[in-house]
């Protein structure tokens, strides 16, 4: 019999309660090398604080966290130096990250399109191009573990479009992928849809071989 | 599809230099600072001088406990310079890391060791408010001349000082809740603590209380070397360890705000 593999991502039981409202109640996700998850749930359920929790940005009342790899997180408002143009930003990040080139940077840039960009500082730049710049941070390092909190916002049709055509390339290599995602004609996209009701994970899955990775 | 190298090869971008280069940038990119600078330290000058007038003024040194004679214009105009230093330090610290907090944190998560980005940032407060104190030093001259040990220990005075308020910017910006309690307490505090330190607006400048005060130190080796041929080291150091106190408080907040929460077994 062959040992399980490890998750990449497995967090449990998380609890987290601002004041009396208690936003998440223990809840469990846990997804495989390779597998592409949604996370749905309406304004706000939690999803933004799951993925807050889960990165490690905002501290737990309960709960554990584990990653079997390294962590690319894009939060849903981009954080950015305004006073830094892009080229800047990248190697920040590269500087970060210890890379020894920026050709990963070069290569997200230019599939993004915002290659015209790169001398502009951050404070400049319109919503779609600062959350283009968001998502390359998070990516730059080509990290095992994706934690993507609505990551196409601002996006027109085409960047949207290049979005997807990279998430299926990261999909394709094992990446681990988390979406938090509002558009209901995306699912036939994710592996797994997990909806977050009263605090709580719930899988709903659009292949029925996957229901197993989230616990409930 | 080209994949980062992480593991071999020597980093394109070395931390400290790139934490460096870009606190600097950040921290001195504040046009309304370098407005502030560039007028209105030689306009407060101009104005605190007139106030002035050639009054005589007693002023006490503590090193020695002698009261002296002096030029009250002289003791204004060291204070008023303090009191600009104080503002726009103050205000460029606080507003940069302010600004930047989140994205430092975002830094700290991606890999950067705190510990550098701390440095860096120490060390980017120290030049950009150095040269604040070495700018508002040379517009002095146009008042007054004090000889030039006295203008060295005033540049010093105002060196302590600046480091003093740069380093309690950086404690607010990564301590308060938004901008105008920031702005608020480093006006509040630098006005208060230099004007208490001149005689001609405070007639109980000479006081004991005043000694706990952060402008005290730097205000007291300024005056002994400029006008009293005194140059009392220990008073810089007072200076000095106000700075350093700072920017420790401020330091430790800094690593608890940018620190990873993520829940572990």
């Amino acid at each position: 019999m062959t040992p399980r593999p490890q998750p990449a991502l497995s967090a449990r039981d998380i609890h987290k309660a601002f004041g009396r409202h208690r936003v998440l109640r223990g809840a469990d996700l846990t997804v495989e090398p390779g597998q592409l998850v949604a996370v749905v749930g309406e304004n706000g359920s939690g999803k933004s604080t799951l993925l807050k929790a889960i990165a490690g940005t905002l501290p737990v009342d309960r709960g554990e966290v584990a990653l079997g790899g390294e962590l690319g997180y894009c939060p849903q408002d981009p954080v950015l130096n305004s006073n830094l143009t892009v080229d800047q930003h990248l190697q920040y990040f590269a500087a970060a990250h210890r890379l020894s080139d920026l050709k990963r940077a070069d290569e997200l840039v230019d599939l993004l399109g915002f290659d015209k960009y790169r001398s502009t500082a951050a404070g400049d730049l319109s919503g779609g191009t600062r959350q283009k710049l968001n998502l390359t941070l998070a990516l730059l390092h080509d990290p095992d573990v994706l934690l993507l909190d609505e990551p196409y916002q601002g996006f027109d049709w085409e960047t949207y479009l290049r979005f997807w055509t990279l998430v299926e390339d990261l999909h394709r290599r094992d990446k681990a992928i988390v979406v938090i995602t509002h558009l209901v004609f995306e699912q036939e996209r994710f592996d797994l849809l997990a909806d977050l009701v009263d605090g709580r994970l719930t899988p709903r899955s659009s292949q029925e071989k996957e229901v197993s990775h989230v616990p409930a | 599809m080209s994949l980062p190298d992480t593991a071999a090869g020597r980093p394109l971008y070395g931390q400290f230099p790139t934490a460096l280069r870009f606190s600097v940038r950040e921290q001195s990119r504040n046009r309304l600072a370098a407005l502030l600078l560039g007028l209105f330290v030689p306009a407060w000058y101009l104005l605190m001088t007139s106030i002035a007038g050639d009054k005589g003024l007693d002023f006490k040194l503590y090193a020695t406990g002698e009261t002296l004679r002096v030029d009250g214009r002289h003791v204004t105009l060291i204070t008023a310079g303090m009191n600009s230093l104080t503002m726009i330090s103050g205000f460029v610290v606080f507003d940069a890391v302010r600004k930047a907090l989140n994205f430092d944190r975002r830094l700290a998560f991606a890999g950067f060791r705190e510990t550098t980005l701390i440095g860096a940032k120490l060390l980017a407060i120290t030049i950009v408010t150095t040269s604040i104190a070495l700018y508002t030093a040379l517009a002095l001259l146009i008042y007054w001349r004090p000889g030039f040990t006295g203008w060295g220990t005033v540049l010093l005075g105002f060196m302590a000082m600046t480091l003093t308020y740069g380093a309690l910017g950086l404690l607010l910006g990564v301590l308060v809740k938004n901008d105008l309690e920031g702005f608020f307490l480093i006006i509040m505090g630098g006005l208060t603590d230099t004007f208490l330190q001149n005689p001609l607006g405070n007639p109980a400048a000479n006081k004991p209380a005043l000694q706990y005060f952060p402008s005290f130190g730097p205000m007291q080796f300024s005056v002994g070397g400029s006008l009293a041929d005194t140059v009392m080291w220990r008073y810089l150091g007072i200076g000095c360890a106000w700075a350093a106190g700072f920017a420790l408080v401020g330091l430790v907040v800094f690593h608890f705000r940018t620190r990873s929460r993520r829940p572990t077994r």
